[in-house]
C-alpha cells in the first residue's frame, strides 16, 4: 500500500479488515504510508441498542394481530346470500378514483356484469364483477384494508328471476 | 463501395451507469449524492453519450429517494460536457399510463432546456405510431431523437418484422435507431441475420445497441453487432456490469479494438470508475454484477433480471415464493395467449400479474387485470399477434370496445386542465409532475436537496466510513502528512 495516494483498493482492503476484526476492542493498522488506529466501544459496557425478542413481541406484534381480527369482524348472512370473494391478496377499493362515489352501495341492486370493487394485485387493478343478480346485504371490509385470497368482501341477497 | 469503408472503423460508447446499471442491480437506488463526486471522470472517459435517465429512474426519485428528478436531470447536464441522452416510454413517458400528445411535447421541451442533447424513445409494443409525438417534439426542442425497437423471441417477431419497423423509423427521420433487448434474448446466430438486414433497411441511420447479460452472450453479440455496422453500444462501468445489467465497457472496448475499430475511450478512466463504483458498491451494501450463467429457461419466460428480483419480493410479502417455479411456467403461456406482448415495462408487469393470478386462483383468465383487458383491447396500440381464443372468450371484450386509432388520438389534452388547477405561477416541471403523480407525492420533492459533493477520494471516504460507524469511539488517521483523530 505505499502509493503516493491512498487507493480505492487500499480503501477496500481496510475496511475488510476493519469489519473483520469487529470483535476486538482495538485495532491497529500500519501499510506503507498509512497508519490508522481504532479504539472500539467494549462489549457489555453500553446497552445493546436493539430491543430485547419478547419485548417486541410483546409490544409491538400485538396491536398488529388485534387489527387483523378487528378488520375481520365476525360478519353473518343468511344462508342464501352470496358472498364475492377476493380472487387474490391485495388492496380492496370501493371506488373507481379516491374521493369518488363507491361503486355500490348496501340496498343497491347489481347485475352480473356490474363492477362492484376493484382490487388492486400487484400494482394492477381488477375490477371485481358481481357475478349475479342481487341486491347488497353488505360490505365487509373497509376502502383501502389490505385482503387475503378469497376473502369475503361482499354479500348480495340473490334476486331470483322467474 | 460501402461509404464505412473510406473511413476509419469507429464503435463508440453511451454509459448507463447512471441508469439502466442500477435500475437492473440496484433497484434503480443510486442517488445523486453517490454521483456527483465521480462526474468528472465519467466525463473523461470517453463516451459519445452518457445516459442518465429512464421511466424507473424519473419514477424512482420521486416515489422513493424523494429527489426532484428535474434537479437531478439539471444537475448532471450541467456537470457533463458529455452531452447526456434521457430515455422516456414515449407516449407513456415515465410511468405505466398513456399521455395525451401536449404532455408528450411538454415534456421534449422540459428535457432540453435542463439540457438532454438526446431524445431516446420506445413503445414497448413498437407500435410506432406512439413515438411520433417524441419524435416531433424531440426535434422541436433541438434534440437528436434516437428512436429504440425492441426485441423479444416470438413466432412473429421475425427479422422481417423488425425490417419493417426500421423502414417506419427511417420514415420518422429518426437520428438514431436502436435494438433494445431488456432480457438479453438476443444471440450471435440471430445477430448475424437480424443485425445486417436492419443496418440495410436503416439508410445510413447509425444503429445503437442495447442489450442485458441475463444469458451471459451478450458480449458476443455485441461484437456480431459491431461487425455489421451498428456505430453505438450501450453499456455499464464493469462493479455494475453482468448479470440482469448491460456489458461492462472495459469488455466491449477491448472486443471492438480487437477487431480493429478505435474508440475513444480512455482505459485509465475507466479504471478510476470502475474503483469508485466497486467502492461505493461496498459502502452502500448493494451488489456488484455477476457474469450470469446460461439459462435455457429464460427464453421461455422472458422476464427481464430486474423484475424477477422484483417478483420474488412481491411473492415473499404474499407468502407466495414456493409457487414461482409454476408462474414463471404460466408467465410463458400467458405472454403465448396475449399474442406475444414484450416483456418490458409496462407489459412484463402485466403479464406476469395475469400469471400469478391464473396460478393463485387454480383457473386461467378468471380475473383479469383492467390493464390487460385494455392491451387486449388495442387501447395501448397494436398488438403483435391475435390473443388465443381461450384469452378471448374469457375476457368476453365487446366488438365495440376494440380501438384502431392511435392511443394519443382518444386522449384530451392536459394541460388547460393542470394550468387551470395548479394557477399561472406553476412552471411546465411542476405542470409535469402533477401530470404524472398524486400531490401528496411531489410535496416532499420541495424540501432542500441533500448536499452532493463534486469530489472525493479514498481517504475522505476512509474517513467518512470511520466516523458513520457507532461501535468506534476513538480513530486516529495518519497518511503522507495528514495526520487526523476522531474521538466521541
Amino acid at each position: 500500500m505505499a502509493h503516493e495516494q491512498l487507493t480505492y483498493e487500499d480503501l477496500l482492503r481496510i475496511v475488510e479488515l476493519i469489519k473483520s476484526t469487529e470483535h476486538f476492542s482495538e485495532f491497529r493498522l500500519k501499510v506503507g504510508d498509512i497508519e490508522l488506529e481504532l479504539r472500539r466501544r467494549r462489549a457489555g459496557g453500553t446497552p445493546v441498542p436493539a430491543l430485547p425478542w419478547s419485548v417486541v413481541h410483546g409490544v409491538e406484534a400485538q396491536p398488529v394481530a388485534d387489527q387483523a381480527t378487528s378488520a375481520r369482524p365476525c360478519a353473518q348472512w343468511p344462508e342464501d346470500g352470496i358472498v364475492i370473494r377476493s380472487p387474490m391478496i391485495g388492496t380492496f377499493y370501493r371506488a373507481p378514483a379516491p374521493g369518488a362515489a363507491a361503486f355500490v352501495e348496501v340496498g343497491q341492486t347489481v347485475e352480473p356484469d356490474t363492477t362492484v370493487c376493484i382490487i388492486e394485485v400487484m400494482k394492477l387493478m381488477n375490477s371485481i364483477p358481481a357475478d349475479a343478480h342481487g341486491t347488497v346485504m353488505q360490505v365487509l371490509v373497509e376502502d383501502g384494508a389490505t385482503i387475503e385470497q378469497a376473502q369475503p368482501l361482499i354479500v348480495l341477497q340473490p334476486i331470483r328471476t322467474a | 463501395m460501402n461509404p464505412r469503408d473510406k473511413v476509419a472503423k469507429r464503435f463508440d460508447f453511451i454509459d448507463v451507469t447512471l441508469r439502466d446499471a442500477h435500475q437492473c442491480l440496484w433497484s434503480t437506488r443510486m442517488t445523486t449524492a453517490m454521483m456527483t463526486p465521480i462526474l468528472g471522470a465519467i466525463d473523461r472517459a470517453g463516451y459519445a453519450y452518457i445516459n442518465i435517465l429512464g421511466g424507473a429512474v424519473f419514477d424512482v426519485c420521486v416515489r422513493y429517494l424523494q429527489e426532484n428528478p428535474w434537479e437531478r436531470i439539471g444537475l448532471l447536464c450541467d456537470h457533463l460536457d458529455t452531452p447526456c441522452d434521457a430515455l422516456t416510454r414515449a407516449q407513456s413517458l415515465y410511468t405505466f399510463e398513456l399521455f395525451p400528445d401536449d404532455i408528450v411535447t411538454l415534456n421534449s421541451h422540459a428535457l432540453a432546456r435542463r439540457g438532454i442533447k438526446v431524445l431516446t424513445v420506445y413503445d414497448a409494443l413498437n407500435d410506432n405510431r406512439n413515438i411520433e409525438s417524441s419524435l416531433r417534439s424531440g426535434h422541436e426542442a433541438g434534440m437528436k431523437v434516437n428512436a429504440m425497437m425492441t426485441y423479444t423471441l416470438s413466432p412473429v417477431h421475425t427479422d422481417a418484422y423488425y425490417v419493417e419497423r426500421t423502414r417506419e423509423l427511417v420514415a420518422l427521420a429518426a437520428d438514431f435507431i436502436s435494438i433494445k433487448d431488456p432480457t438479453g434474448l438476443l444471440t450471435p446466430e440471430r445477430g448475424r441475420t437480424l443485425f445486417p438486414a436492419v443496418v440495410l433497411a436503416a439508410g445510413g441511420i447509425p444503429l445503437q445497441l442495447h442489450s442485458h447479460c441475463q444469458s451471459a452472450l451478450a458480449p458476443e453479440v455485441y461484437e456480431i453487432a459491431i461487425k455489421s455496422g451498428f456505430r453505438f453500444g450501450y453499456t455499464a462501468t464493469e462493479p455494475l456490469a453482468n448479470g440482469a445489467s448491460l456489458p461492462a465497457t472495459e469488455d466491449i472496448v477491448a472486443r471492438a479494438r480487437r477487431l480493429g475499430f478505435d474508440t475513444s475511450i480512455n482505459d485509465d478512466v475507466l479504471a478510476e470508475v470502475a474503483s469508485y463504483f466497486h467502492w461505493v458498491s461496498v459502502r452502500e451494501g448493494k451488489p456488484r454484477g455477476a457474469v450470469a450463467t446460461y439459462s435455457a429457461d429464460l427464453y421461455e419466460h422472458q422476464i427481464p433480471g430486474g423484475m424477477i428480483s422484483n417478483l420474488r419480493s412481491q411473492l415473499d410479502t404474499m407468502k407466495l415464493a414456493h409457487r414461482l417455479p409454476e408462474i414463471l411456467k404460466e408467465v410463458a403461456r400467458v405472454r403465448h395467449d396475449l399474442g406475444y406482448p414484450i416483456l418490458v415495462s409496462p407489459f412484463a408487469q402485466y403479464i406476469v400479474t395475469q400469471a400469478t393470478i391464473n396460478v393463485v386462483q387454480g383457473e386461467r383468465y378468471k380475473t383479469i387485470p383492467d390493464e390487460v383487458r385494455k392491451y387486449a383491447r388495442g387501447y395501448y396500440g397494436r398488438l403483435a399477434a391475435q390473443p388465443s381464443d381461450e384469452f378471448l372468450e374469457r375476457a368476453n371484450i365487446d366488438p365495440t370496445e376494440y380501438v384502431t386509432e392511435a392511443p394519443a388520438a382518444h386522449l384530451a389534452p392536459a394541460i388547460p386542465r393542470l394550468r387551470a388547477e395548479l394557477g399561472s405561477a406553476a412552471t411546465d416541471e411542476d405542470l409535469l409532475l402533477a401530470a404524472f403523480y398524486d400531490r401528496k407525492l411531489i410535496e416532499p420533492l420541495r424540501n432542500p436537496a441533500s448536499e452532493c459533493r463534486f469530489r472525493t477520494t479514498p481517504l475522505t471516504e476512509l474517513v467518512g466510513f470511520l466516523a458513520a460507524r457507532s461501535d468506534i469511539d476513538y480513530a486516529r488517521v495518519r497518511f503522507a502528512g495528514t495526520d487526523m483523530t476522531l474521538s466521541t
